[in-house]
């Protein structure tokens, strides 16, 4: 079983299972930096459901939605039942029509096992239940005592369903045989050893002799006297003795496989299950020691040295044990012991009898007459449909059904282009791609049609090292696989840099006394003082934090600001000499000029705006504020590395409103208007708020221009507040675009909000192509909207450079959710409320556990795990050659991790990637409600929302004057 | 306004802090057991939050009572008749009103109210927000019953209810193991300092014929040595309750809980209980200098052992229940030194700086983005003594393995136990013919 294992592997067993376990192990970094990624990446070389059973095999988790949710979700419609008949013909091929027993095909039967809860495995529950009279099988109690009497005479079914999981280790063995699990007191130690050797500045003191390694430090501590867990007793002597014999983890490794008796064939398995066992922390480990760029002044972190004091502790915990248990130590004669069997209950077999006859037309007479060969054969049937099996094909119609409900929207929306219109804009507004900025987009475009909007990776082409003014060191500002080739610093100008230099000396010193009164209040005498000095202040502070969140934090942000002022500042943009390459300094501060240019150039023509320039261009960024959220960061840009996106979009417009950029794009084919102008913004999409950087440059001529923009995001970041506040139970639906911004102001400042957003949460499609086709098409904050024209696009080099970006961003993003979705307890990390922040590397539950990755409950409740749905203004041609040159995309595409869709740029025609080739897809002729604004659709309910149009976003033409007040319903003629 | 009528409105006021937060919890019960849908989350936090706001309003007006803005000030014992009565034996329902109660009781339910208001947004959507809004009132109840109990039988009711309530806090995420072990832990512990306190009253009652605080001040007339055990067994209960050495090894765990809970119980007010139960029976400490001995060292050794561990700790909660636990030893010893008053203002002012701290600690990230952190340099000991040094250090770390000595030192009983479970099952297959035993 080398599920996960990737291609070549090194022929030694602990090598083999320590590189296995790598791309197995959770991949997220310290937590203060979040970057969505798929959470199963190192399975996406195999087709998306051989990946996730494989991966949620490994991991013990889940690897889609459960029965019941499926049968849920078809119940309520939301999975029809054409598509689920349909998946379910395309699993079984030619033999969906074969009949089993009785009319009873093959297809029907799955069917049954699908959406009837025929194969629960809850005796006692079916039997009070049929005691109680509230038992399906009561509507035919006849049925029901002849499917008992035929069952109880055989032959009854074997290994039907669910198998348990074999056991891997030692310790599966010994909680199997009712033994005291020896993870918990080797994990409590393993837990306090590694938060106290990794920790990246919570603790005073850390681990002696960290810079050591692990395995030297942790058996130098017990060298020195430290007491070893009652349940590991013994292992303080194995510590010495790997001081005094300096022996190097892979010595500790091979003496432990021996003492437990793990033979060379058993030790690959054994050890990977071994390293699985505490994946977080497992993970963090191989995470740093792979990318000690996240681990700054830490210690040489080293997986192997990690299992080795793992296996140290936990072989004395396993004898121990086995002791107690009267078991033998040696795997190999443990691993066979038998495991307690529950026989299952003659009342299950008969329930799914009884349901099978019945959509089979067999009677009772037929029932007890059915020979010992068919019901045979019936139970073999039942048992080739295994749960994860009938879960593959739900999750398969699950996606089907939503893919119809878009891609029908789509053609109807498309079928109503009308002609573009040749007036010049009145502002253009580039956003993020982000699905959470489609609902501001439309708010946008839904005030005049003169507002036109686009989508684009949030740094905005400038892939740069961003020193920020009271920043202590340059963070990356670009996607996580571009390493940046330019630092941007931003700096004061030269008339603030004398009152700079006051407050920045005032700012220090506070930070400085504020971090100390921080660590003396844990001190005994600190404490004691700080408690005279400051506590009655700080019950105060809290009362006003708690009752009053909003204004308390705006007080205090208005006196420090009153205090230390920020100075106005810019950005080193333009490098203004080679000079400025300075000694120790490896890297170029800002861009030189052609650099400039052809940044510039590129991202236009990403945008496909090359031409009907608007006076007044705003590049937003996207950030996140939140307190008391560990997990602030994912809800950051993405594309930015987990961080804001508002200095790339400051530095984008700094650059293209330089008159010899200009200059120079404008040589290369782009005329930019001298009466254009760019201006940088930062929206924060957990307050709403919208902040705007450089306006003291603005030409005093365009000072109207931007009020009206500047009033157009001011409407439409109320409105996107409302839309988001649907969202929110706690807010009503009849909030007023107002309030709904107080509200997520509020939210924002919250010290007991745990949903400051939902950030990408119900995130599903992402549309590649020209907005003319997409505007006005209401897509409930699911999609991702990248700007695209083809038109400008000769040899789908634009479309590749999208695409490889776009493609894994997205894909990682849709992924993430759906793993921390479907199994929120091991792929994501659970509720927050009790999460406990450990050694500023990420969370625990509680006092200690492991180290949680993945999303948190509170993130991702009311997602829809689904594969995202990508779809393309290009022809399949076109997207063939991409995949042809972009590796990584093609795999996430013919393996299955996305679902692509070509949309033909001239005709409209859609195509679906499936089975391994492109399927072309009729969409059915869709009546799309209409409503004047989108606030009239959204605002009615909170579940997820089919698509709509909004009249008020679309061009005059499209739609027919006299659809105000109540929505109607307009056909959209197919095309 | 005549005695009686100051007598009347400070009774009023009383029964309002004391049930205003029980008839929450009896009203909530109503609504989740007599109606067929699952009350709202706002009905639910609306209740609850009358019901805690009224135990302000109480206490306040006790206040107002006792420094006597009412007329007349009321102080001292008032009696609500008797609480229970078998031929001459009783309970007497009876109240204290004194400088201590009134500002312990100020402090509980301002900060319960506190915490529920952020409860109310932070515990949104949550499967047992119900459970906890519940478990806030049986809480608030608890500590008003033993802010303001007059003898030590109506102290140690609200005392139970302190106890319960925390153990189920701890256990509130009962779907995972480490939730329900920590929480038996904890609950172990209390029991056994629950042991103390009623041994300790029954012995009052028997030596002094009441268990009233106001007659303590008779104790001093006790023959020193049933005073000395009597005060002994107080501090046990002191000890446990407050997380005291040998008993801290409960408290770290019992971090499982939601954060709010955490703050409210770990931070501020259920760890100041035993202290609190210190003051109350001062009289009697204060004629035991064996026990007050005792105290300190406990208190003062505490406060080392705790302010160690905290260096060492990497997570937030963690370091801040030993930061506070440090503190707490500290007021111990205060306590232990006759140093009242102090003591007092130091319990209360601490348990303020603790809430807000305990409810900003999952900020701790964005804190050392926005501050940074200082560079760690060697002390002086890990120079000079590596050895020591390290030898601190893993002791610290491993917290000095109390909980899995008091396991040894309970290990004979658990055996007990285990034998008479494993003779029960055996009687019980033997005796039962019709169905094998699970």
């Amino acid at each position: 079983m080398s599920s996960g294992a990737h291609r070549d592997l090194p022929a030694d067993p602990v090598a083999r299972a320590l590189s296995r376990a790598r791309s197995v192990l959770p991949d997220q970094g310290p937590i203060g930096v979040f970057i969505h990624h798929n959470t199963l990446h190192a399975f996406q070389h195999l087709p998306f459901h051989e990946g996730v059973r494989a991966g949620a095999d490994a991991l013990g988790a889940e690897p889609y939605l459960t029965l019941a949710a499926f049968r849920r979700a078809a119940a309520s419609g939301r999975i029809a039942r054409d598509d689920l008949e349909m998946e379910v013909t395309r699993a079984l091929g030619d033999r969906a029509g074969e009949l089993v027993v009785g009319t009873l095909t093959r297809a029907g039967l799955w069917l049954e096992l699908l959406c009837a809860d025929v194969d629960g495995d809850d005796a006692a529950g079916l039997e009070f239940a049929l005691g109680a009279g509230e038992a399906r099988e009561c509507d035919d109690l006849a049925r029901w005592e002849a499917c008992l009497q035929r069952v109880l005479r055989g032959p009854r079914p074997t290994a039907l369903f669910a198998s348990p999981r074999p056991p891997r280790r030692h310790r599966d063995v010994i909680v199997a045989q009712g033994g005291d699990d020896t993870d918990v007191a080797v994990h409590g130690e393993l837990i306090r050893l590694a938060s106290g050797f990794l920790d990246q500045g919570q603790a005073h003191v850390v681990v002696p002799g960290r810079e050591l390694g692990f395995l030297t430090a942790v058996s130098t501590i017990y060298q020195h006297g430290a007491a070893a867990p009652r349940e590991c007793r013994g292992v303080e002597a194995d510590m010495r003795e790997v001081v005094a014999q300096r022996l190097s983890a892979s010595d500790v490794i091979r003496q432990s496989l021996q003492a437990l008796e793990v033979s060379d064939a058993d030790a690959e398995d054994f050890l990977f299950a071994t390293a699985l066992a505490l994946p977080g922390w497992t993970g963090m480990f191989s995470r740093l020691e792979r990318h000690p760029e996240d681990n700054p002044d830490g210690p040489p972190v080293a997986l192997d040295e990690f299992l080795a004091v793992r296996l140290l502790l936990e072989r004395r915990a396993i004898e121990r044990a086995c002791r107690a248990l009267g078991m033998p130590t040696a795997w190999s004669a443990l691993r066979v012991v038998p495991q307690p069997v529950v026989p299952r209950s003659p009342l299950l077999d008969a329930a799914l009898l009884w349901g099978m006859t019945r959509t089979g037309g067999l009677d009772v007479p037929d029932i007890e007459a059915l020979p010992d060969a068919a019901l045979q054969r019936l139970w073999d049937e039942c048992s080739v449909s295994t749960p994860l099996a009938r879960r593959q094909i739900f999750q398969e119609a699950y996606e089907r059904s939503y893919r119809r409900m878009i891609l029908d929207a789509i053609a109807a929306r498309r079928a109503l282009t009308a002609d573009p219109v040749y007036e010049r804009p009145r502002a253009q507004f580039v956003f993020c791609i982000d699905e959470r900025e489609e609902s501001i987009r439309r708010a946008l475009e839904e005030q005049h049609p003169g507002y036109v909007t686009f989508g684009m990776a949030g740094f905005f082409g400038v892939a740069i090292d961003y020193l920020g003014l009271y920043d202590r060191e340059p963070a990356a500002h670009c996607p996580v696989v571009v390493t940046p080739a330019h630092e941007v610093h931003e700096q004061p100008v030269f008339t603030s840099l004398g009152r700079d230099r006051a407050t920045r000396r005032l700012r220090d010193r506070w930070l400085s006394v504020e971090r100390r009164a921080q660590a003396a209040s844990r001190t005994l005498s600190g404490g004691a003082g700080m408690s005279f000095l400051f506590g009655p202040i700080s019950a105060v502070k809290t009362l006003a934090r708690i009752a009053a969140p909003r204004t308390s934090l705006r007080w205090g942000e208005r006196l420090v600001a009153s205090v230390v002022p920020r100075p106005v500042t810019r950005l080193s943009t333009i490098r203004v000499a080679d000079e400025s390459l300075m000694a120790g300094q490896n890297k170029p501060v800002g861009f030189s000029l052609d650099e400039s240019v052809e940044r510039v150039t590129a991202v236009l023509t990403n945008l496909g705006l090359v031409r009907d320039f608007a006076p007044i261009i705003v590049f937003l960024g996207h950030g996140s504020t939140s307190l008391n959220n560990p997990h602030e960061s994912a809800h950051d840009c993405g594309a930015c590395g987990g961080r804001r996106g508002g200095a790339n979009a400051r530095l984008f417009a700094d650059m293209a409103n330089r008159i010899d950029v200009r200059e120079g794009v404008r040589k290369r084919g782009i005329h930019i208007p001298t009466d254009t102008w760019f201006v940088g913004a930062l929206h924060d999409t957990a307050d709403d708020s919208v902040k705007y950087y450089d306006l003291e440059a603005l030409p005093p001529t365009l000072s109207v221009r931007f009020e009206e923009a500047y009033a157009a995001l001011e409407l439409a970041r109320r409105e996107n507040a409302r839309e988001r506040s649907r969202r929110f139970d706690d807010a009503p639906l009849t909030i007023s675009a107002h309030d709904a911004l107080l509200h997520v102001e509020g939210r924002s400042a919250h010290l007991a909000q745990p949903r400051p957003e939902y950030g990408h949460c119900t995130n599903s499609i992402c549309i590649v192509g020209r907005r003319a086709w997409s505007r006005g098409l209401h897509l409930d904050r699911r999609a991702f909207l990248v700007s695209y024209d083809p038109g400008v696009d000769d040899n789908h080099k634009v479309l590749e450079r999208i695409l490889a970006a776009v493609g894994p961003v997205g894909a990682g993003i849709s992924l993430e959710y759906y793993f921390s979705s479907v199994d929120n307890e091991t792929f994501g990390c659970g509720t927050k409320l009790p999460h406990n922040v450990t050694g500023l590397l990420g969370v625990m539950n509680g006092h200690q556990s492991d180290l949680r990755t993945g999303l948190p409950l509170q993130m991702v409740e009311i997602h829809e795990p689904m594969r995202l749905l990508l779809i393309v203004d290009a022809t399949p041609e076109a997207l063939l050659t991409v995949a042809g040159r972009q590796a990584e995309v093609a795999e996430l595409v013919t393996k299955q991790w996305i679902q692509l869709v070509s949309a033909h740029p001239d005709t409209g025609e859609m195509m679906v990637f499936e089975d391994g080739a492109f399927v072309p897809y009729v969409p059915q002729p869709t009546l799309l409600p209409v409503v004047e604004r989108s606030p009239e659709w959204h605002m009615r309910s909170r579940a997820h929302l089919s698509p709509a149009l909004v009249r008020a976003a679309l061009p005059e033409s499209v739609v027919g004057p006299g659809h105000v007040g109540e929505p109607a319903r307009v056909t959209a003629e197919m095309a | 306004m005549d005695a009686s009528g100051v007598q009347l409105t400070t009774r009023v006021a009383l029964a309002i802090a004391l049930l205003a937060p029980l008839a929450s919890v009896v009203a909530i019960g109503v609504m989740v057991l007599l109606r067929d849908e699952r009350p709202k989350e706002s009905q639910v936090a609306r209740v609850m939050g009358a019901g805690l706001a009224g135990s302000v309003v109480g206490s306040l007006l006790v206040i107002a009572c006792y420094v006597g803005l009412l007329g007349e000030a009321a102080s001292g014992d008032i009696s609500f008749g008797d609480w229970l009565r078998i031929d001459d034996f009783f309970i007497p329902a009876v109240f204290l009103v004194d400088t201590v109660s009134v500002s312990i009781s100020l402090f509980a339910a301002f900060l319960t109210a506190l915490i529920a208001r952020f409860s109310r947004t932070y515990l949104h959507k949550e499967a047992g927000f119900i459970r906890f809004f519940v478990l806030l009132g049986v809480f608030a109840t608890g500590t008003q019953l033993v802010a303001f109990a007059g003898a030590l039988e109506l102290f140690f009711a609200g005392w139970e209810l302190l106890g319960i309530s925390s153990a189920f806090f701890i256990g509130f995420f009962h779907e995972r193991d480490e939730p329900v072990r920590s929480s038996i832990r904890a609950f172990a512990t209390y029991r056994l300092s629950d042991a103390g306190l009623l041994i300790a009253t029954v012995a009052t009652l028997q030596l002094l014929g009441t268990a009233r605080f106001s007659a303590f001040g008779t104790a001093a007339a006790l023959p020193p040595l049933q005073s000395t055990a009597i005060a002994l067994l107080f501090l046990l209960s002191a000890m446990g309750k407050s997380a005291q050495l040998p008993f801290s090894g409960w408290l770290p765990r019992a971090m499982e809980g939601p954060t709010p809970s955490s703050a409210l119980f770990y931070g501020a007010v259920s760890i100041h209980a035993g202290l609190f139960l210190l003051l109350r029976v001062w009289p009697l400490m204060e004629v035991s200098m064996i026990a007050r001995t005792v105290g300190v060292i406990v208190g003062l050794s505490t406060a080392v052992y705790a302010s160690l561990v905290v260096r060492v700790h990497t997570d937030a909660k963690g370091a801040l229940a030993h930061a506070t636990l440090a503190q707490v030893g500290l007021i111990l010893a205060e306590i232990c030194f006759g140093w009242t008053t102090l003591a007092l203002v130091h319990l209360i002012c601490h348990a303020f700086l603790r809430l807000g701290q305990y409810l900003k600690a999952p900020n701790t990230i964005h804190d050392s983005h926005r501050l940074g952190h200082a560079h760690r340099t060697a002390s002086q000991l890990e120079t000079r003594l590596p050895g020591l040094a390290t030898r601190i250090y893993a002791a610290s770390l491993h917290r000095l393995r109390l909980d899995d000595r008091i396991d040894a030192a309970f290990a004979p009983v658990l055996w007990l136990a285990a034998l008479l479970d494993r003779l029960d099952r055996r009687w019980r297959a033997l005796l039962s013919f019709d169905r094998p035993q699970p």
